[in-house]
């Protein structure tokens, strides 16, 4: 390239750089606007104001100083409240995984037995995700009255929408050949499932039921703030008595609880996988 | 430019160079190497046999274990050396090319620019008028400025090489380092690209200094070669001197060798 | 039919003998198999014996159950005039618990990635942090900050903020630390320095994944803030609350209604924009 034909590609090209920056400067200023208005906006309707949180921290502090230290000796009483955190979450987790086996199969594209099944299921699942374990445990308090069962019901029917989607849309995804090989040895419909798509989706299966099962132990923990047992229903008792230093006991036994169960989770994953 | 063959001047000398990897992999023992300002040498030799770790010495993202560099006379091995001064001298170019791909070709480019400007206008991704002018000029000359505007992972691995070659320019290095820059392509593309280092070179006397383990790219680009072996000098001349017995020194390994392959 | 024939070879084979007499020993249960299946089935009787889970209690509570939400229908409808309010609160929330959740999240997950961080004082410090923001339920964080700030829907954002703080700061560290070596390595061979090279070789890489997680925590977080009103940290479960003390079922079938119109269409904007980014 000559010189001057060098020269001008050049200079082409940077005065093109220009407009196509001051085109996104000018794009980038109208959503940093947008954005802006929108939290602006949320903002004042939520009574979000810096100087709440700063007139409040003198307040989180003094609840601080009566959280602390945590009355260790209160641990021997929350030895059977975190048992059974972990009992309802075991429960839960197991009801949700016999319930989402059959619910996943009628709600896979390739496994259900009509298309209207495979809406309606997907759509009853959709519901059972949307509803907060907390909002069901509610409910079935009233229904069942105070206590875990209410609480590994709750768990149950949150963790079956979860697990039976996952499932459903990991059995959509399985591979087309085993399934055809299966088709083309004359199997039925409900030996090709047995025998092609259930061997596939197993380890994604195991896998994600360990993490719900991790999730669980979670929500097990808060489920007493409504009445349906565990750890939760210490915190809120300790709580309403105005025994601080309690109530940080049982916050300390959760994160550790969720720690320990987070951990050993994570290691079963790894081996499944 | 002028290419009047007078005793050329000495712009990298590596003296006992040794590197020695924490596990015990000796990577390169006593190298010696004493390249020509301007001059386009290949270091030849197949995989495992030190040429990165000697590039990456060069511009110490790896640190040696013993021995000395310098450039243009000054040690640039010794631990007082800023490490941002020293690299900005030494572009270089990858196998894979290293391109951030879900940017523009220019902000590639503008890249090689940073270690000139201070972190804080980094922060608001912006560069004064004067890189952009460079980066473009360097885009020019690889022939990609019409593909500025558009994300590198659009760009074909040849024309990814040449924004990389792009980037490394617009260091203004006086040292470009080019590992295994063709590797990744197809012979028709790798010329091409070969080419346009060696044009480079030329024409704005930049030192390039080029891993390639196939011996013809090297017969057909190299002015002289350094071939390298087991973490070894063993041949050290132009490539016409590059004879059956020389490559057999070069390429021959131990069976036991095997095992060095992995760790680089 | 081929079967005959084919069982006629097995037999005929003494290499096939032997697979199949492993088949048939493989199948017998041994003594620690059973020991085993077992001790399982002692735990999980005794953990469904210690939730009030037995076999006459389920049977009993399934009808009651089914009644409560048939207690729901037909749903009172004009009782929605009550909730447009909380249920724009409940967006609002999550809306400044995943802005609240970022400036968290964002700073500690870069201090926990392991190709940002070289101190492993920094690092681990930064995920002890992270680990206790996230273990930490947003209810409980709630409680928390309702007793600093006063009841509404603010404390409630600041509790979604603390806990997917931790989620997302945690989620950011491994997209940080996932991003391609190639780039960086790149960047520090130009001399850039270090604040350079995560701006221009690991945010553009990781950002994509940042964006995702940050979609799709903005919806689980829309689910959560459902709930924070039973706290007494503003959003429509406040609502939910009362209609249930108060046994208005009819009222609960609206407010259950609202929440899953809500959540369904968060979830379908939500995976739109996540489909779109590439």
């Amino acid at each position: 390239m000559t010189a001057p034909a060098f020269d001008s590609v050049v200079a082409g090209a940077l005065r093109e750089e220009a407009g196509i920056r001051n085109r996104r400067v000018l794009k980038a200023c109208g959503w940093t606007a947008f954005a802006a208005g929108v939290l602006y906006f949320t903002a004042t309707q939520i009574g979000m104001k810096p100087a709440a949180l700063v007139a409040g921290l003198p307040f989180m502090w003094d609840f601080l100083t009566r959280l602390l230290p945590p009355d260790l000796t209160y641990f021997q009483y929350l030895v059977g409240a975190t048992i059974e955190t972990v009992q309802i979450a075991i429960w839960g987790t197991l009801l949700a995984v016999l319930f989402s086996v059959p619910l996943a199969l009628l709600g896979a594209r390739n496994t259900t037995p009509h298309i209207l099944v495979f809406h309606a299921t997907r759509m009853f699942l959709n519901a059972l995700r949307s509803i907060n374990e907390l909002v069901f445990a509610l409910i079935f308090v009233s229904a069942v009255g105070l206590g875990p069962f209410a609480g590994v019901l709750a768990i149950a029917l949150h963790a079956t929408g979860m697990l039976a989607k996952f499932c459903a849309e990991e059995a959509e995804g399985v591979e087309k050949g085993q399934v055809e090989a299966m088709q083309a040895t004359g199997a039925s419909k409900l030996q090709v499932i047995l025998f092609g798509v259930i061997p596939q989706v197993i380890p994604a299966f195991i896998s994600y039921t360990i993490y719900r099962f991790d999730v669980s132990i979670r929500s097990a923990t808060v489920l007493g703030l409504v009445g349906a047992g565990g750890l939760g229903f210490s915190l809120i008792k300790t709580m309403k008595l105005f025994k601080y230093h309690e109530t940080a006991t049982c916050i300390l036994v959760i994160f550790l609880l969720v720690l320990v169960s987070d951990w050993i989770c994570a290691k079963l994953r790894a081996r499944v996988l | 430019m002028d290419n009047q063959p007078t005793a050329p001047r000495t712009a990298l000398s590596i003296r006992g160079l040794s590197k020695t990897y924490k596990g015990g992999l000796e990577a390169l023992r006593d190298v010696n190497i004493e390249v020509n300002e301007g001059e386009f040498l290949v270091i030849l030799g197949p995989s495992g046999a030190g040429k990165s770790t000697l590039m990456r010495c060069l511009n110490r993202l790896v640190e040696p274990t013993a021995g000395a560099i310098f450039h243009q006379g000054r040690e640039i091995t010794s631990p007082k050396q800023n490490l941002r001064d020293l690299r900005r001298q030494f572009g270089m170019v990858f196998q894979q090319f290293n391109l951030v791909k879900r940017v523009s070709v220019l902000t590639n480019v503008l890249t090689g620019r940073l270690a000139y400007r201070s972190a804080w206008r980094s922060l608001f991704y912006s560069f004064p008028q004067a890189d952009k002018r460079i980066a473009v000029e360097c885009l020019a000359r690889v022939n990609m400025e019409h593909k500025a505007f558009q994300r590198a992972d659009t760009l074909s691995g040849g024309e990814q090489q040449r924004v990389a070659i792009a980037r490394a320019l617009a260091q203004q290095p006086a040292v470009i380092l080019a590992d295994e820059p063709v590797a990744s392509l197809d012979p028709k593309i790798a010329r091409q690209v070969l080419n346009y280092l060696k044009q480079i070179s030329r024409e704005l006397g930049i030192t390039v200094l080029c891993n390639l383990h196939q011996v013809e790219y090297t017969r057909e680009f190299a002015e002289r070669v350094v071939g390298m072996s087991r973490g070894t000098v063993v041949f050290e001349g132009v490539s016409s001197q590059l004879t059956d017995e020389v490559l057999h020194r070069i390429y021959y390994r131990d069976p036991g060798d095997a095992d060095r392959e992995d760790a680089e | 039919m081929a079967a005959p024939n084919v069982s006629a070879v097995a037999s005929g084979m003494p290499g096939a003998d032997r697979i199949l007499r492993e088949l048939q020993s493989r199948k017998t249960w041994r003594v620690h198999h059973l020991l085993l299946a077992a001790a399982a089935i002692a735990f999980l009787t005794w953990c469904a014996d210690a939730v009030d889970l037995r076999p006459r209690e389920v049977i009993y509570a399934i009808p009651v159950i089914g009644e409560y939400f048939a207690r729901m229908w037909p749903p009172k409808w004009q009782f929605a005039d009550n909730l447009w309010q909380p249920a724009a609160e409940t967006i609002y929330i999550a809306v400044w618990g995943n802005v609240i959740a970022t400036l968290i999240g964002l700073p500690l997950g870069v201090l926990a990635a392991s190709n940002v961080t070289p101190s492993g004082v920094v690092r681990n410090g930064a995920k002890a942090i992270l680990n206790l923001f996230r273990s930490i339920s947003e209810l409980i964080w709630a409680i928390f900050f309702v007793s600093a700030v006063g009841l509404g829907p603010f404390p409630g954002a600041l509790a979604l903020g603390m806990n997917y703080g931790g989620i997302l700061g945690r989620l950011y560290a491994e997209a940080i630390e996932n991003v391609d070596r190639g780039p960086i390595e790149a960047m520090q061979a130009t001399g850039a320095g270090r604040l350079q090279v995560i701006l221009f070789a690991i945010f553009p890489q990781a950002l994509p994944q940042f964006v995702t997680y940050n979609l799709y925590w903005f919806e689980v977080g829309v689910r959560s803030a459902t709930v924070l009103g039973m706290v007494g940290a503003g959003g429509i479960g406040f609502e939910l609350v009362t209609a249930i003390r108060l046994f208005e079922w009819r009222e609960v079938g609206v407010v259950l209604l609202l929440i899953l119109g809500m959540v369904t269409v968060i979830d379908f904007a939500s995976t739109y924009l996540r489909s779109k980014i590439y």
